[in-house]
């Protein structure tokens, strides 16, 4: 998709695939298909993952998989963020800092509406956690025992142009999110079966939580990895089949 | 005013069960009743007004009407991208309503007085911006706010004035001859009746809906007129001046606009919103030696 479109952001997809099939293995992606009024909602936040979150959801058939062939395209609804014109996105994205709190009304609201144990995941970047409006979300979570929503954090640890430790160093990130009154997991963000498993704990828990998804930045393509500057490039043909040709041979491993 | 407004949301709020009221700990002795009587419909985010407004698109996003209480200078100038994004883009039919217009707290200094809010608002489509000049009209506002079930914006001016007793969104007071229009809303139309009442030679156009303009109703309003003065306490640029001005372009009206109101932002102290009102000319006698009198 990336590759044909000659679009940007190659490493913030790759970082998230696996976080994007824990969340929406753990919910009925029919409902979200069919827009049912209580379905769980799922939020993301880092919005320039839209290339990633497009293909997930029709891996899960909530799009068709033809309608990928068009992403970044002229004309198509399938922009470089997520768009919510385009069936079974909840909320348009780019702007960081919004999806989080978006999250919180979807979470608030389905516990009025009295749907108490309907999830609300929102999918958030770790360069984004330098936007104070996410510590006003997860102040309000804490506050409002907010235990049907849950952050995952995509890890990967490089934001626009560096490092996210040399621009503002978050470390420790789980007990800055314990000192806010929620419960954190730290878990290989690659792994989808610990993934599903920390969502499990904080469901079955009593407070709202947040997953550390440690990720690598470009994951799968090795000459993308840990390296900031494909966040902004596009794949030429030789790359994308140096690319293509790794990733089969991982497949076939 | 506010107290208007505030009653027909909570008695509303009976008989809707979509209604969500949130607020960012402003309101003392006028919002704890939302929370009494429905607490799962009532939140008081805190010192929060970005997240007000996302957890209002959130709350859209579960059907609900939000109404989205603070102080104005808060809820929109801290707030832009999260009104833009996560309001206007999806179009939900989200209320801000902003206590305070112009030069209500003026002795609070500049950070206080709302002289540069509604007019950036504008520029989201879609979005229906009112300000209230009277009680008559506040009273069915929220009514017409919740069948429209746009974006909104309510520019609540502090007092209780009674006049004109209309609850149309244009009202023309017209004067003994067509030479001079006073148009205004808000607390400043207070002043431009007082001058008709002194000069009854002038017309004063009192609007309570900024935005959009009934183009209809305006075009005749403003078609006798030589002289057309906009009277009002936010920058003329992005004000109504500004929307009259492209009005006038746009349908080749002839008559002369133009403006009183602050240019700038004002750092001394005044107790009232008078005393800035003398300053810019926007007081009665201001108003009346500039049109002749």
């Amino acid at each position: 998709m990336l590759h044909r479109a000659r679009a940007s952001h190659l490493g913030s997809n790759m970082s998230a695939i696996e976080i994007l099939i824990a969340i929406y293995s753990s919910v009925d992606c029919g409902k979200i298909r069919d827009q049912v009024p209580d379905r769980s909602r799922i939020l993301i936040s880092k919005g320039h993952c839209a290339a990633a979150t497009y293909a997930v959801m029709a891996h899960f058939g909530i799009l068709p998989m033809s309608l990928l062939d068009t992403y970044h395209l002229d004309g198509s609804l399938l922009t470089g963020h997520v768009n919510h014109t385009v069936d079974g996105v909840e909320h348009s994205a780019g702007a960081l800092g919004h999806g989080i709190n978006v999250a919180v009304g979807c979470a608030l609201g389905l516990r009025s509406r009295g749907y108490t144990k309907r999830p609300v995941f929102a999918m958030l970047g770790d360069g984004e956690l330098q936007e104070g409006s996410i510590w006003e979300a997860m102040m309000f979570i804490a506050h409002m025992k907010l235990n049907n929503l849950i952050t995952l954090v995509d890890n990967n640890r490089i934001s626009s142009i560096t490092g996210t430790e040399q621009i503002i160093d978050m470390r420790p990130l789980t007990a800055r999110f314990e000192g806010f009154g929620l419960s954190a997991y730290e878990v290989d963000g690659h792994d989808v079966g610990t993934i599903m498993g920390a969502i499990s704990r904080i469901r079955e828990g009593d407070r709202p939580g947040v997953i550390i998804c440690n990720t690598v930045k470009g994951r799968g393509v090795p000459f993308a990895e840990w390296q900031p500057i494909w966040h902004y490039r596009s794949l030429t043909d030789e790359q994308y089949a140096e690319a293509m040709a790794h990733l089969d041979q991982v497949e076939a491993a | 005013m506010r107290g208007r407004i505030m009653d027909a949301i909570f008695e509303r709020m009976g008989v809707n069960p979509n209604i969500f009221f949130l607020n960012a700990d402003m309101g003392i002795n006028l919002v704890e009743k939302f929370g009494e009587a429905y607490p799962e419909r009532y939140a008081n985010v805190g010192i929060a007004e970005q997240n007000m407004i996302s957890i209002s698109a959130g709350l859209a996003n579960l059907g609900y009407q939000p109404f989205a209480y603070t102080i104005s200078n808060f809820i929109i100038h801290r707030c832009f991208e999260q009104i833009r994004n996560d309001i206007g883009l999806h179009h939900y039919p989200i209320t801000l309503l902003g206590t305070s217009t112009g030069y209500d707290n003026a002795p609070l200094g500049p950070t206080h007085h709302i002289v540069d809010e509604w007019g950036v608002l504008k520029s989201i489509p879609g979005i229906d911006i009112y300000c209230p000049s009277s009680v008559t009209y506040a009273t069915r506002l929220v009514d017409r706010i919740l069948e429209a079930g746009r974006p909104a914006y309510v520019r609540i001016p502090k007092g209780g004035h009674t006049e004109p007793a209309s609850d149309e969104h244009m009202v023309k007071l017209p004067g003994e001859t067509d030479d001079v229009l006073l148009v205004s809303y808000g607390n400043p139309a207070q002043v431009c009746l007082e001058a008709r009442c002194r000069d009854p030679r002038l017309s004063v156009l009192v609007v309570n809906r900024l935005h959009p303009l009934d183009e209809g109703i305006l075009a005749e309003a403003l078609t006798p007129h030589r002289r057309i003065v906009v009277v009002e306490d936010h920058f003329p640029v992005t004000g109504l001046y500004g929307s009259l001005c492209e009005f006038a372009a746009r349908h080749r009206l002839g008559g002369q606009l133009e403006s009183v109101a602050p240019i700038d932002y004002m750092f001394d102290v005044g107790l009232s919103p008078e005393y800035f009102y003398k300053k810019l000319g926007m007081d009665a006698y201001g108003l009346l030696k500039l049109t002749g009198n």
